[in-house]
């Protein structure tokens, strides 16, 4: 049976734009050690109900802001989970969401952030977590997103010589 | 040939016998076929899974699984086989010394398995792409018993003869 | 051993040089198709650098071209050894995003099958570390014991390894009584077993003389790369999924997060015929309570839309923290399904920890992070 085609224009998602998050949502119970965090961080975190979207906090940086998030929350004790790229054909934007959780008090953060489409590109956190590297190496292969100051962007999971990004939304084999 | 030939033919039967030599070392190579050490994917378990205690290939001579391809006789290819895998696939075939074969365990090995979609840029669409296969074991992964019949029918395909005949469903 | 613990007695004039030696992709010890770089100074590593990518599987792609029930399947396939915890992150994820309500019953089918599985899943890693070590026999021994498990969970789901047995909404079969007897049977019969482990193979003084000491990971190490499970736990940091982010139904058990601090290959082998132990217990405490009732909720809908937006679910897999990290856009296909996996961020720390080491001790190292390598490429 064939499955349901990929759609190539995808509709606009409400609410989780590239903008200035507002203050914090009566309704989610943080844990208390999320509640600290909040209070303290310098970062734009809004606090989200984990069983709705199973994350605590959440925060939308612009891309020269990732690499100082990424040290905070080092210094805060989080390690870096994943880093995810998606394409969002239809307003032409990239958007790369890093994933952190906190080994000692199980707190989920997430921080994303948008940029162009074309020659995308964000700074890279592999001098903060060096996990990152092969991450951001998957992101680049995936999509083409540019992380300036890697060490080492060559395919990771593609072939050696691929020049192909295949989850680009436009992407035809 | 002469009565008295015949008369000694029939009196050495019990000790003697005659046959090719062929027939003589396709029953060797049968008996005793080394596998490659090839797992690629899920239906590597599976091959571990026949080749220890319950479903035991070692039965059927084929338990030296064998690192280097120089000492192999068949490869099994379990699993999927990538476009950046499938030249170490083609080198590690041309490696092996004739005579040599090659059993497909598995969708993936057979077609591409579940992984065949269209605008996939990955997978190669079966094993038999790359050389020729003498043994296709459908299944994902194929159970172990599966598998010990397709080393069953490699044999019937070198010497001729099964060891016992297809079990058929009452 | 480090090369700066062996001094030479007698130094050699000439220069010394490196050589690359290529591990893999088709290699014994490698448990898939990993292929490692090695830089080597005669017998030590200098520099390991592992390349992927050679089962690179288009999991994520497959993510936009299948329908939310379409992909269970694929899930199965990420890491085969754990399928089920496999697929009950992404059912998770979508039954998250969906808010539907899971029966207890289901949410405690989904325990024992889990946990059954994280058993078969730690034998088959019992086995083909001690073959990398070389020693052939425990292989046999934890074959056997893993069949006990299959037969079981092939009465009820159909398949040995790559089980789609939950589905979005609950399960698709419930179990019968002589699952029930065949678990409480099993549990019975593992537990001397692990006892016998133990005193053939745990207390060996080969395989002791193998691990400790190996490898040592510290916990600001595994935080830094992001390494989780077994890995994390064997360096001081009891860090599960199943007590942190509590889902399913972990709360209702009882059991305990084995931790031990040396960091070492010996620790992480530890953690893990451990957690066999924690969940023998917990498949007694929920065969003991499992309740009754229906095993799939009401009212799924046929043609399922998630609302936009982002959602995440994580699991504790045999190797780590596994999380399904799922983009919608309100269609019937995911626009993205990200899938983190334990065993690309354990393996990522494989390049600065083996500097120094011997190869046969790198070999060994890596054999404790337990890899399966689709599960780094998907």
């Amino acid at each position: 049976m064939n499955p349901p085609q990929s759609n190539p224009t995808p509709t606009n998602p409400p609410a989780e734009k590239a903008q200035a998050a507002p203050a914090v949502v009566v309704t989610v119970t943080l844990p208390p050690a999320g509640a600290e965090l909040l209070a303290r961080s310098t970062l734009p975190f809004r606090a989200v109900e984990h069983s709705l979207k199973g994350y605590h906090l959440d925060a939308t940086v612009t891309p020269d802001q990732v690499a100082a998030a990424a040290a905070e929350l080092d210094r805060e004790g989080f390690a870096l989970d994943t880093i995810t790229g998606v394409d969002w054909l239809a307003e032409s934007q990239m958007e790369v969401s890093y994933d952190y959780f906190h080994p000692l008090t199980g707190l989920r953060a997430v921080v994303r952030s948008r940029t162009a489409r074309e020659n995308a590109e964000f700074p890279t956190i592999s001098t903060v977590f060096p996990g990152a590297t092969w991450h951001e190496r998957e992101t680049h292969d995936f999509f083409g997103i540019g992380f300036s100051g890697h060490p080492n962007l060559a395919p990771f999971l593609l072939p050696e010589d691929a020049t192909y990004h295949p989850l680009r939304k436009d992407f035809v084999p | 040939m002469e009565a008295q030939d015949e008369q000694i033919l029939k009196d050495c039967a019990p000790f003697v016998r005659f046959g090719k030599l062929d027939e003589l070392l396709d029953l060797g190579r049968a008996n005793s076929l080394w596998p490659l050490t090839f797992g690629l994917a899920c239906c590597a378990i599976e091959m571990m899974a026949a080749g220890a205690s319950r479903f035991d290939l070692a039965r059927f001579g084929a338990e030296v699984f064998r690192p280097s391809p120089r000492q192999a006789d068949v490869m099994i290819v379990a699993g999927t086989i990538n476009k950046k895998m499938a030249s170490a696939v083609k080198t590690l075939y041309d490696q092996m010394p004739e005579p040599k074969w090659v059993i497909a365990m598995g969708n993936c090995a057979i077609s591409g398995g579940p992984f065949v979609f269209p605008g996939q840029y990955a997978v190669v669409e079966g094993v038999d792409k790359l050389f020729p296969v003498d043994v296709f074991i459908p299944g994902c992964p194929p159970r172990p018993e599966a598998l010990i019949e397709g080393l069953l029918k490699l044999e019937e395909k070198l010497t001729g003869k099964r060891r016992w005949p297809v079990v058929k469903a009452e | 051993m480090l090369k700066e613990q062996i001094t030479d007695t007698a130094p050699s004039e000439a220069p010394r040089e490196t050589f690359v030696l290529n591990l893999g992709p088709q290699h014994p010890a490698t448990h898939g198709v990993l292929r490692v770089k090695l830089t080597m100074d005669g017998e030590f590593v200098t520099r390991a650098e592992p390349i992927c990518g050679y089962i690179h599987r288009m999991q994520e792609k497959m993510g936009e071209n299948r329908s939310y029930a379409q992909f269970l399947p694929n899930t199965s396939r990420i890491d085969y050894l754990s399928a089920m915890m496999y697929t009950h992150a992404f059912v998770g994820v979508v039954e998250r995003a969906a808010k539907l309500q899971v029966p207890p019953r289901a949410e405690y089918i989904r325990v024992i099958t889990s946990e059954l599985n994280r058993i078969s899943s730690h034998l088959v890693w019992w086995g083909a570390f001690l073959l990398d070590l070389g020693g052939f026999t425990p292989l046999l021994y934890a074959f056997d014991d893993r069949e006990k498990i299959l037969d079981l969970l092939e009465a009820i789901t159909g398949a040995r390894l790559t089980y789609a047995y939950f589905r979005i909404g609950g399960l698709y079969n419930d179990v019968d009584q002589a699952f029930i007897d065949g678990s409480r049977a099993f549990v019975s019969h593992m537990r001397p077993r692990l006892k016998m482990y133990r005193e053939l193979v745990t207390d060996n003084i080969i395989l002791r003389k193998r691990l400790i000491g190996i490898g040592p990971v510290s916990g600001e190490m595994c935080r830094k790369y992001g390494a989780s499970g077994p890995v994390i736990r064997g360096s001081g940091i009891p860090y599960d999924v199943r007590k942190s982010e509590p889902y399913s139904a972990y709360p209702d058990f009882d059991f305990e997060i084995p931790c031990f601090t040396e960091g070492d290959s010996m620790a992480r082998y530890l953690v893990r015929l451990e957690e066999i132990a924690q969940s023998l217990r917990i498949i007694e405490q929920a065969l003991d309570r499992l309740p009754a009732g229906p095993v799939m909720a009401e009212k799924v809908p046929r043609v399922l839309k998630l609302p936009a937006g982002d959602y995440c679910y994580a699991t504790e897999a045999a190797r780590g923290r596994f999380m399904v990290r799922l983009v919608s856009d309100n269609k019937e296909i995911p626009y993205r399904v990200k899938l983190r996996t334990p065993c690309l961020s354990n393996l990522s720390l494989f390049e600065e920890a083996s500097q120094g080491m011997l190869l046969p001790d790198a070999l060994a190292f890596m054999g404790s992070l337990d890899l399966v390598i689709p599960d780094i490429d998907r």
